[in-house]
């Protein structure tokens, strides 16, 4: 995963960064240090459901 | 001349967060565990190194700011990291080595230290930990 620097004590803001060995990316995360450049997908909508405008084969008939 | 004088050079990074800027004072101790091994027939006592039982200890001014003191340790407490000290700003090199503390672990941090008319001052330690030392850029 790839992380991009928003604090200037990590180095350049902006700058994607790559963790060493042993440091802890969740503190850096939680501390606001660095943030994840992965974004973060849009829950999908539900698709709508087709409402038919004809009138159903029955309700037709009825009216015959 | 065998003498070290520290103004502000010296660069402390902890989980790569460089808190120069706010620490006073740091002591890196490369230390093993002395295991005695003195037998029958000897005159003097004898020792073996042990297990490495490195440590640091870093003065900081304490700071709840974005991104300052309590923001870079706050999550450490009770997990391992990396320390570096170095002497001097870099490059690295055999005059100006990094002492780095590779898994070294967090106990405890004194998240308050007030005293009324002084800057807030923590003292954190770690422990354990892989030691190495950076001559080489």
């Amino acid at each position: 995963m790839a992380y991009r620097i928003i604090s200037p004590r990590i180095g350049t803001p902006g700058e994607l960064w790559e963790p060493e060995v042993w440091v802890n990316v969740h503190a850096l995360v939680k501390g606001g240090f660095i943030e994840s450049t992965d974004t973060k997908p849009t829950p999908d909508k539900p698709a709508k459901a087709k409402v038919s405008k004809k009138a159903a084969p029955d309700a037709t008939s009825a009216q015959e | 001349m065998a003498t070290s004088t520290y103004l502000s050079n010296p660069i402390v990074t902890v989980n790569s967060v460089d808190l120069s800027d706010q620490c006073t004072a740091a002591t890196f101790t490369h230390r093993f565990d002395q295991l005695e091994s003195t037998a029958f027939g000897d005159t003097a006592r004898k020792y073996v190194a042990g297990l490495g039982n490195h440590e640091v200890t870093l003065s900081l001014y304490m700071s709840y700011a974005a991104t300052e003191t309590y923001a870079t340790l706050a999550s450490l407490v009770g997990t391992t990291t990396t320390v570096r000290v170095q002497p001097a700003a870099p490059p690295d090199s055999a005059t100006n080595p990094g002492f780095v503390l590779t898994g070294a672990f967090l106990a405890e941090l004194p998240v308050i230290n007030a005293t009324m008319g002084e800057l807030s001052t923590v003292d954190v330690t770690f422990v354990g930990g892989t030691y190495s030392v950076d001559t080489t850029v």
